[in-house]
């Protein structure tokens, strides 16, 4: 695209679009912390992650600020308004997908290394990767300003959610089985949640890079994979 | 998911006739002496709305102003070819009463041009070459006027000064109310806000508004915020041609000529 | 401050800016200097002259007293006869050529032609109306002698008119279209109206310059010994009497040629402030 007239603006552009690919990348990460601190229960890594959680928030109010100072003083438009209000929605998700990635961290933390079920954690740390995937994919279709492959994530959500419903009723089973499974996994059944969780926020991050592109909003029927029961809020 | 969804293409065929078109603007060329200004316009002016031109300064757009009420026909060397309908009728043909066509589609100007003379005459004025009123209604028409250009609570008490001691803005107000009190079907606007400051601006574009459930209006500007503010239909024009036409709303969030998008967000030139 | 900035240039530019500054002082001071000794002159030599006998007494022959009366009389009709004459027809050539033939080719010829009038020595405004009135007529004339004055205040009005009417902004006119109004009227009714302080000032500036003139009446007027205000027969002027009396070798009559510049010089003056205030009041 050419460049704005007020070469001010176009440099703010830039920075925003830097601050948010930062922000991206501190959120990916945690979710890097997240998939060692399943595998390795010895490891560091769920401190980490919550550690990491402060700077992410100091980055989304940093950003919003710049974007409440760009709508005040150049009254974007068109391309540029979509782009700026998209920011400040995409940023909101990313926020939220690193307090998931915290509160996983803690739970995994309490839970502590004895007791897991090897069978359970495996599945967990799918889902870890195919939600931290979906992250990392859409973001890569903002910077690249690519529909298509935001559309592909959008679509991917439901892979997503077949693996959360299938860890589901593993771990309904596993309660059933022995009831002092039940604390473990109650604790990871959360874990599963907030990541599906994960998965829902890149899926609005990718309607929101494809508005940004197109100008149209995606309908409300977005693709669903199959839900545990019927009476489990998603 | 990337196709245009029906409202849109509904706004781009907005050309196609419908019941509540005042005017309607097919296949308008327009040349000063030699030189095309204007190139194959195809344009409705919806009743009751207000329709604002955008484009870089030669454009064109004052051009096509000055068109729907034949200002041009004051000056030699200008001629315009192709239809203008106003409620069906066509207002280029040569045998149309210039005088009687602009008392039905009234214009205002970029500089406030209140005549010399007091701001009572300056209304009573226009409205005297075709009606002929007893004093009576000539007070109340003049009142009137100025009530719909919200002017009257601030002039009530000195309408025999002259018409040039008002601010600019109170000036511009005063045209408006001139151009009201003749009872037109059309107002155009030709940047009627380049010369004033902010206040008065959103005066000006709050009586826009409030106009538009008597009249069509059209208004010319070189302020993009100001046509997104207060028009309901935009027409990008660029280099005399009508580059995109729509419902102002989509216009400024998803243009779709990447020339619009360009001129709007400030990526010209 | 630490500017380094060329000293020897910028002293040598303030002598000259100094240098400068002083011969416009000096070329001002000479310019009031010349006015003010010929109103000194005029006043010294005129304002002893000067009383109720002026006004009401007739030309007297040589060596008795007398006033101004019939000159006096007689600069008035002819000069208001001329502007009569020619204002109308100054106005509406103005108007022609700033509203309606703005651009034609024939309004550029005339144009071009009014400039040369303008310019004209009125000795020769004199002659022409010699020629096409006095020699056909067989005798001088008041008549002639307004019209010769009306051929010098056409030129002077038509462009004044026409400066004044190029003021009035192209958007007032547009405007009073837009309501519908017929050229004629926007003309009458917008277009004067807006350059009516300048157009009246026209008139008065050409009613000064044409009170002061001597050559036409010469050879058109010529002169009167006699009251009169018959337009067919000669007729008394008071720059006429002026160039006679100052020319004689009589005291009574040179004293009078005094006076009647200090009249003269009065009205114009009169006429040319009364103008500038008009046209400040209208600027306004």
């Amino acid at each position: 695209m050419s460049q704005h007239t007020v070469a001010a603006f176009d440099a703010e552009l830039k920075e925003l679009r830097a601050a948010v690919q930062m922000m991206a990348a501190t959120v990916d990460t945690q979710m890097q912390h997240l998939a060692e601190a399943i595998e390795q229960p010895e490891s560091d890594a769920a401190q980490r992650i919550v550690a990491m959680d402060r700077s992410v928030d100091r980055m989304q109010a940093d950003i919003e600020e710049t974007i409440v100072q760009m709508i005040a003083r150049r009254q974007p438009v068109a391309v540029d308004l979509r782009e700026i209000i998209a920011t400040l929605k995409i940023i909101a998700d990313l926020e939220r997908v690193g307090d998931m990635a915290k509160s996983c961290g803690k739970r995994l933390l309490v839970m502590g290394a004895p007791g897991r079920q090897a069978e359970t954690m495996s599945t967990l740390l799918s889902l870890a990767n195919q939600a931290r995937s979906q992250v990392v994919d859409v973001m890569a279709a903002f910077t690249a300003r690519d529909a298509d492959a935001a559309l592909e994530v959008w679509r991917s959500d439901s892979t997503t959610d077949n693996l959360y419903t299938a860890l589901f009723r593993e771990l309904l089973t596993y309660m059933m089985e022995d009831p002092r499974n039940i604390s473990f996994c109650t604790h990871l059944l959360f874990c599963a949640k907030n990541l599906e969780r994960i998965g829902d926020h890149a899926t609005n991050i990718a309607e929101n890079v494809i508005f940004i592109i197109t100008g149209e909003q995606l309908g409300t029927d977005r693709p669903k994979g199959e839900s545990p029961t019927g009476s489990v809020v998603r | 998911m990337t196709e245009i969804s029906t409202a849109q293409k509904l706004e781009a065929g907005a050309t196609a006739v419908s019941p509540d078109v005042r005017i309607s603007i097919n296949n308008l060329e327009f040349f000063y002496g030699t030189s095309k200004a204007l190139k194959g316009i195809n344009l409705p002016l919806y009743a009751n709305q207000v329709t604002a031109f955008i484009g870089p300064s030669g454009c064109g757009k004052s051009t096509l102003l000055r068109v729907l009420n034949r200002m041009y026909d004051l000056y030699p060397n200008q001629r315009a070819e192709g239809e203008v309908l106003l409620d069906g009728q066509n207002i280029l043909a040569g045998d149309v009463d210039l005088n009687l066509l602009r008392a039905r589609v009234g214009m205002v100007f970029q500089k406030p041009t209140p005549f010399p003379m007091s701001i009572y005459e300056n209304i009573a004025f226009g409205v005297r070459l075709y009606e002929k009123l007893s004093k009576a209604d000539m007070d109340v028409r003049v009142e009137q006027s100025l009530n719909r250009a919200a002017l009257w609570k601030e002039v009530k008490d000195k309408l025999t000064s002259s018409g040039l001691s008002l601010s600019g803005g109170q000036q511009q107000r005063l045209c408006i109310a001139r151009t009201v009190a003749v009872k037109p079907e059309v107002i155009l606007f030709d940047e009627p806000c380049s010369a004033l400051d902010p206040i008065s601006t959103a005066r000006i574009e709050e009586l826009i508004d409030e106009l538009k459930a008597d009249y069509t209006i059209a208004i010319v500007t070189h302020n993009m915020q100001q046509a997104s503010r207060v028009s309901d239909h935009t027409a990008f024009m660029y280099l005399g041609e009508l580059m995109e036409f729509g419902h102002t709303k989509a216009m400024f969030t998803r243009p779709q000529n990447p020339k619009t998008q360009d001129y709007i967000t400030g990526r010209f030139g | 401050m630490t500017m380094a900035f060329d000293q020897v240039r910028y002293r040598s530019r303030r002598r000259r800016s100094a240098l400068t500054m002083g011969l416009c002082w000096f070329a001002t001071a000479v310019g009031i200097s010349a006015l003010l000794i010929i109103l000194g002159t005029l006043l010294l030599k005129g304002f002893g002259g000067l009383g109720i006998g002026v006004f009401t007494q007739m030309t007297p022959p040589p060596g008795s007293d007398g006033g101004l009366l019939n000159p006096i009389v007689g600069s008035l009709i002819m000069t208001v006869l001329g502007v009569a004459i020619g204002t109308p027809i100054g106005i509406l050539a103005g108007t022609y050529l700033a509203e309606y033939g703005r651009h034609s080719r024939l309004s550029s010829v005339v144009r071009f032609v009014n400039d040369i009038l303008l310019s004209a020595p009125s000795i020769i405004m004199g002659l022409f109306v010699y020629t096409v009135m006095v020699a056909p007529m067989g005798h001088f004339s008041g008549i002639a002698g307004a019209v010769s004055l009306a051929v010098l205040v056409i030129p002077i009005v038509v462009r004044t008119t026409e400066d004044m009417l190029l003021l009035v902004p192209t958007p007032l006119r547009e405007a009073a279209s837009a309501l519908g109004m017929p050229r004629s009227l926007v003309i009458k009714q917008v277009a004067y109206k807006a350059a009516r302080t300048g157009m009246i000032t026209g008139v008065l500036l050409a009613i000064a310059r044409v009170s002061g003139e001597t050559a036409p009446l010469l050879f058109t007027a010529l002169n009167s010994q006699f009251f009169s205000t018959n337009l067919n027969a000669p007729m008394a002027s008071l720059p006429a009497v002026i160039f006679q009396f100052a020319l004689s070798p009589y005291a009574e009559w040179q004293k009078l040629a005094w006076v009647g510049a200090l009249i003269i010089t009065a009205a114009v003056l009169t006429l040319s402030i009364a103008a500038r205030a008009l046209s400040a009041k209208g600027s306004k």
